[in-house]
């Protein structure tokens, strides 16, 4: 007759290492239908010449070498990297600002923490309809501008001004995110720390540059990388702003645009759109590897 | 069970290498093309944002259809006007199409070419003689022979134009202009009045404006396309000269139909194409502008105005193809095409439906007059719009187009650019 003790450790070494992978199969399932498959199918299709009805043939890597030729496809690496270099900035500083002014715990905070809060929980479609709104041509602001004197400003209409004016739209929705982030990090600050500063007669500037910039330049970083991720991914603004053709003759296309356009509806193509696809994930994984090193750097 | 590496490496190389299958895959499943067996099964019909204003009008049809033939069922799906191009491609490319699909000839085209769309001219040709000869050839594929879909309802849309600004710029309200020559003339003179407040158009101009201008759209081969000829470039050059006196709104550049609608509605524009369904958002979001509404024909310079057409194709690979044969046949046919357009302002395209006093006799009403006035516009009215016009081809018209107004090429430049840029789409389409 076998001991019961020995049948069950048996029994239990026999189902170990299937068990991990049973607890693990909702998420593998899921990351690999939504995840990987779609990864792999995109990497295999910028390979061919596919069309949204047709099925491609391999042409090798002469997507690739037309996207060098296309001027819309440098007119978007140029608008994309441009969302990069003005919006990442904004929204590592601005955010930290405002959680250092909501930080204090003062009477009624809550609603100004919620208030900045709230453009984060709007629907990006609502966002940019009032800003549309705003900015047209005979919209509030160039109203404004028109009673002081200034005259009407064409945000919607010029090239320059539609990207500016979308970048404020993703810093206007983005601070309350990020500040959100900054909040936690502040939180684990010593207070110690900023009263030996004090005491040491460091003004309150100089306490945000040597105290807490420095306890937060983790999270300064983190903030960094996934900004700089979805401001160069960034669709909703500028389709919303700039219309479906990208602005005026297209100049504001950014690269997503350009894939979207590019790659749907019944003559989409495919195979083309999959290579800018590519470029765009390529780019955003340096984009992050760069921001790492920096921090590693200047760490060391 | 244990999960060996060699299994995880198995299924990883499967993820991997399942796309590649849709590689060069193309395998015809589809269903027959014999459309003479018996009528019967459960088809789907999509129609083209009608649920809305048409729910009752619709399942009257379906009702009637289904009492007709006993053993079928329609089941009807309605799509939003917005993203209806994607959502056919999603469902094409996915297997999914309906039976019956309510299609323009330019979102045909594509279906047609992928073997999608099923051959009219062979599974329902004795049905041909009951339409009007150019609506039949309408849904006609160039590179294809054969008919991918029923000729459906006929549209020309109205222009509708703010009288009171006509007054305010001196112009005579009872006078719009009808050719394009006029329109320049007027916008003109509209701009320079209210000191470049008020545009008189908030769209830049788009292939169907260089159809109506008279100019050749592709060569006779229909192998390439022409608009960049002497013609084309006078009507461009027209249009910069009006960017440039603002006569042409500011942010027509960017424009969608939606936004320049707002602009009518608002009162910054003085002349915007639409639908007989714009009239009643006039009555109530603008009352004012409603009570000086002005409604007329397209402009156009060649005497003929631009025709909508719909159509209503058939899914070749559909399982019951006598009974989507069949039902696209009995929502297109005379009786309810008729019926159809006394709902609202569209017009019938079977053989001498528009002979019907419905559209000929007056009763001194403003509806029927202009209800008489555009199915008399449209007994000669042409489709400028090339079947093989994809969306890509018109974001690069509208590009070029937008950099010559915008100075930064000459009107010549801009359309040799916009016409290489469509041929080498249109090559790519195969």
């Amino acid at each position: 007759m076998a001991n019961p003790a020995m049948s069950r450790v048996t029994r239990v070494r026999r189902h170990l290492p299937t068990s991990p992978w049973l607890f693990a199969a909702p998420g593998l399932l899921i990351t690999g239908v939504f995840v990987l498959y779609p990864f792999v199918s995109t990497l295999v299709n910028s390979l061919t010449d596919r069309r949204t009805l047709i099925p491609g043939h391999f042409v090798g890597l002469a997507n690739f070498r037309e996207l060098l030729h296309d001027d819309m496809f440098w007119t978007g690496l140029r608008n994309s990297s441009l969302y990069v270099v003005g919006v990442v900035p904004a929204l590592v500083i601005l955010p930290l600002l405002l959680a250092l002014l909501v930080q204090k715990n003062i009477p009624g905070i809550t609603f100004f923490r919620s208030a900045f809060y709230t453009p984060v929980v709007a629907s990006i479609v609502v966002v940019g309809l009032i800003w549309v709104w705003l900015l047209d041509e005979r919209g509030l602001v160039n109203s404004l501008l028109e009673a002081v004197g200034i005259g009407r400003v064409g945000f919607l209409s010029d090239q320059w001004l539609l990207l500016l004016s979308a970048m404020a739209v993703t810093v206007w929705k983005g601070l309350g995110y990020y500040m959100i982030i900054y909040l936690a990090a502040l939180a684990n600050v010593p207070r110690e720390l900023h009263e030996a500063a004090a005491v040491d007669g460091a003004g309150p500037v100089r306490r945000f540059l040597t105290v807490t910039v420095p306890a937060v330049r983790s999270t300064m970083v983190l903030v960094a990388a996934l900004s700089s991720v979805a401001a160069f991914k960034v669709f909703s603004e500028v389709y919303l702003m700039a219309g479906p053709s990208g602005g005026p003759a297209g100049e504001d296309t950014t690269l997503v645009m350009l894939v979207q356009r590019t790659g749907t509806g019944l003559t989409g193509r495919v195979g083309y759109a999959s290579a800018l696809s590519v470029v765009v994930f390529v780019v955003t994984v340096a984009l992050m590897l760069l921001v790492l090193r920096t921090d590693r750097r200047e760490e060391s | 069970m244990h999960l060996t590496r060699r299994t995880f490496a198995a299924v990883a190389a499967a993820a991997l290498l399942l796309p590649l299958s849709a590689c060069g895959s193309g395998d015809d499943d589809g269903g027959s093309t014999d459309a003479s067996g018996k009528v019967e099964g459960d088809i789907t019909f999509q129609t083209w944002n009608l649920r809305a204003n048409f729910k009752d009008y619709f399942e009257g049809v379906i009702a009637g259809f289904e009492k007709k033939y006993p053993g079928t069922h329609v089941k009807w799906i309605d799509q939003p006007a917005e993203g209806y191009a994607d959502k056919l491609s999603a469902d094409a490319a996915g297997g999914t199409l309906p039976d019956v699909v309510n299609v323009s000839p330019d979102l045909l085209a594509p279906l047609a070419k992928a073997g999608l769309a099923l051959d009219l001219d062979k599974a329902a040709g004795k049905y041909k003689s009951e339409y009007l000869q150019g609506a039949w050839t309408g849904h006609q594929v160039p590179g294809m022979s054969g008919t991918y879909a029923f000729p459906w309802y006929l549209n020309t849309g109205p222009l509708f134009y703010n009288k009171s600004l006509f007054e305010k710029a001196g112009l005579n309200p009872d006078q719009p202009p009808k050719t394009y020559d006029e329109l320049f003339a007027d916008a003109l003179r509209m701009a320079k009045q209210s000191g470049g407040k008020v545009a008189t158009l908030a769209n830049v101009p788009t292939v169907e404006d260089f159809g109506r201008y008279g100019v050749p759209l592709m060569n006779d081969q229909g192998t390439g396309f022409a608009f960049n000829d002497p013609k084309g470039v006078r009507l461009l050059t027209k249009y910069k000269e009006l960017f440039d006196a603002k006569a042409l709104d500011t942010q027509a550049l960017t424009a969608t139909p939606e936004s320049s609608g707002k602009k009518f509605l608002t009162e910054a524009v003085a002349m915007n194409p639409g639908s007989a369904l714009d009239l009643g958002n006039f009555k109530k979001n603008a009352p004012n502008l409603y009570k000086n509404i002005g409604i007329t024909d397209q402009i156009t310079s060649t005497g003929h105005v631009n025709m909508y057409v719909m159509g209503v194709m058939v899914n070749s690979r559909t399982e019951h193809t006598p009974a989507a044969v069949a039902f696209a046949h009995y929502v297109t046919d005379a009786e309810n095409q008729m019926s159809f357009a006394k709902k609202v302002a569209i017009f019938p395209s079977t053989a001498g439906s528009l002979d019907d006093p419905y559209f000929t006799k007056e009763d001194g009403t403003d509806e029927t007059r202009v209800r008489i006035a555009a199915a008399k516009s449209l007994k000669n009215a042409v489709n400028y719009t090339p079947v093989l016009f994809s969306e890509q081809m018109k974001t690069a018209l509208r590009n070029e187009v937008a950099r010559a107004l915008q100075g930064k090429e000459s009107p010549e430049a801009a359309l040799d650019n916009a016409v290489k840029a469509c041929d080498r789409l249109l090559q790519q389409q195969g």
